[in-house]
């Protein structure tokens, strides 16, 4: 396909970790005679991604999300297999190809903890040769779009976490990277400054056309920027396309709510199709869930045997599929 | 190579450093104690007479210009570089397109600008307490200065190598503290290489810590001839070929460690 500037081949990454158990007898064996065990962190992944893409990586703790991070900015080697970013090989470390890249991690930094945000950006201006006014622009814009001026002043150690995290994101935007990689960007951070840094991203992502792939536990941040999702769980991929359809193809059935006149609210079981089962009832409100082709068929029966106030029909929360997902491991 | 950045982050850096000038005064103290205390046993034991040909005042200069050299020459910047292998943060640097032993370098020049607005002022105080016996030749002085720069590199790259061992071994800052207790008792610290007893000497003067303070320091105060003089810049030079190279070898094998177990 045309524009894919991501390819990634069967990538595979074992580590391997001493292994010790706890204890004095046990660290001083250690010293003589090392056990390893094989960690297999990543398991024959491919994808590729096209230009201008913003894709969600995503997975539970350990799936191997942060390691293929770090082998496609070229902090580690693989074990095996073969990717390329921007026609380079990244993990040959090239100046030309970091210089064109940029990795955010939500809990490093590349600021300088004691001086003004302003004199780091400078500094890291020179270090990725953007010319003075280039970068002048560029800060300029970043500043305007994050709404940061007033941060400038402080040394960065006096900042709040969310503040911290704008400057990291202009530290890896102002050398204008055409490929993004986000590790956990909203870390931490409380609701409305989520908000903030999501629209923030959306928004950088339309202006610049930079390719972004984001890793992240809140589902919102996916939710609201990546129209495409890779999952990862246990180094392998198990799923790669849309998020919507993640949802249709986990969760083949729709939540209806509806809400009944009270004369009805005690006997209303005994009009309900067997299609529609109960999960939740209080009072006249119930929450049905019924398979997704079977919703408009109940929906019809119901509005016409009961008395209804209100009917509202909703898929389920993705944060309960992703759940099923996460704890079953497979899609 | 990128000067431009490594420029700019010196700069940074030192302007970082200034805002905790009183926590470097602090160490720059620490450091100028040991030499310090030489300096009066030894002026005290020489009294009217001379110890080894080293009158009071000679000692007095020797260990005067020791305490400047030593602080030009200390790099505590390699005790960071093992900290930011152990712990993970020299993945930050990894990222950038420049080598990270700028950042290193940028920490070494803004530490010895900030230790030496603390050093001279006391070593000056210092001199006119306790008179040296002082007279540098114009040849000493224009042996003394490439001495001292190659002294401060050798002694840059000698622990850097060092610390770069942290990619295998997590705790390789204990071969830094090696190094130093090295310098102390072979760098002419402890006593003037000219007296140390005979073993020992031959040892200071084949093995590369003498050429990382001492030997700058003989020079200036006029212990060494021309014949010594040029044969200490061979084995100065050497060890600093030897330095560069082993830091280059270890760098190349260490990241290929190091992107192979990650950090």
């Amino acid at each position: 396909m045309p524009g894919e500037i991501i390819k990634v081949d069967r990538l595979r990454k074992t580590y391997r970790v001493p292994e010790r158990e706890a204890g004095l007898k046990a660290s001083v064996r250690s010293l003589v005679k090392r056990k390893y065990t094989d960690v297999e962190a990543v398991r024959d992944i491919s994808f590729n991604i096209c230009s201008g893409e913003m894709v969600g990586f995503i997975g539970p703790n350990g799936a191997g999300k942060t390691t293929t991070l770090k082998m496609l900015s070229g902090l580690l080697r693989p074990t095996d297999g073969e990717a390329s970013v921007l026609g380079f090989v990244p993990w040959e470390r090239r100046a030309n190809y970091l210089s064109r890249i940029s990795m955010v991690l939500g809990n490093k930094s590349q600021m300088l903890w004691d001086i003004p945000p302003l004199d780091s950006f400078r500094v890291l201006g020179e270090i990725y040769r953007v010319p003075q006014a280039e970068l002048n622009r560029t800060l300029e814009e970043l500043f305007d779009l994050l709404d940061m001026l007033p941060l400038l002043e402080k040394p960065v150690r006096n900042l709040s976490l969310g503040e911290r995290m704008k400057c990291e994101l202009v530290a890896g935007l102002l050398h204008r990277p055409q490929v993004l990689f986000l590790d956990e960007p909203t870390l931490g951070l409380d609701i409305s400054m989520q908000n903030r840094l999501r629209q923030f991203l959306g928004e950088y992502n339309q202006r610049s056309g930079v390719t972004v792939l984001l890793t992240s536990h809140y589902m919102a941040d996916v939710m609201a920027l990546c129209p495409r999702v890779i999952l990862i769980h246990q180094g392998k991929l198990l799923y790669d396309g849309e998020l919507t359809g993640l949802a249709g193809r986990l969760a083949p059935f729709k939540l209806l709510r509806i809400t009944l006149n009270d004369m009805h609210a005690e006997n209303c079981e005994e009009v309900l199709p067997k299609e529609a089962e109960i999960i939740d009832r209080e009072n006249g409100n119930l929450t049905l869930r019924v398979n997704r082709s079977a919703a408009p068929a109940v929906t019809a029966h119901l509005l016409s045997t009961l008395s209804i106030a209100d009917l509202t029909i909703e898929n389920p929360p993705i944060e309960a599929v992703i759940d099923q997902i996460y704890q079953e491991g497979s899609v | 190579m990128n000067h431009r950045g490594g420029i700019a982050l010196i700069k940074a850096t030192w302007t970082s450093w200034l805002q905790y000038r009183s926590f470097f005064f602090l160490l720059a103290f620490g450091w100028m104690i040991p030499p310090l205390i030489y300096l009066l046993v030894w002026s005290t034991a020489a009294g009217e007479a001379s110890i080894g040909g080293l009158s009071r005042g000679e000692f007095v200069a020797y260990y005067l210009v020791l305490i400047l050299v030593n602080q030009i020459t200390y790099s505590q910047t390699n005790w960071t570089v093992g900290d930011m292998i152990r712990e993970g943060s020299m993945n930050r640097l990894l990222l950038r397109p420049i080598h990270p032993l700028y950042d290193a370098l940028a920490s070494e020049v803004a530490g010895k600008v900030v230790y030496l607005v603390f050093d001279i002022p006391v070593v000056a105080v210092l001199a006119l307490v306790l008179h040296p016996e002082f007279h540098p030749t114009m040849i000493e002085i224009a042996a003394f200065l490439p001495a001292l720069v190659f002294a401060w590199m050798l002694r840059f790259f000698w622990g850097y190598w060092l610390a770069l061992l942290a990619f295998w071994a997590s705790r390789a800052s204990a071969l830094l503290a090696i190094q130093d207790a090295l310098i102390f008792l072979l760098a002419g610290q402890v006593a003037p290489v000219a007296l140390l007893p005979g073993a020992i000497k031959t040892a200071a003067v084949v093995l590369p810590f003498r050429y990382m303070v001492g030997f700058p320091v003989e020079i200036l105060t006029g212990q060494l001839g021309a014949a010594e003089i040029s044969s200490g810049f061979t084995v100065q030079l050497a060890w600093l070929g030897v330095s560069l190279a082993l830091t280059a070898l270890i760098w190349r094998s260490g990241l290929r460690q190091h992107t192979a177990v990650g950090g």
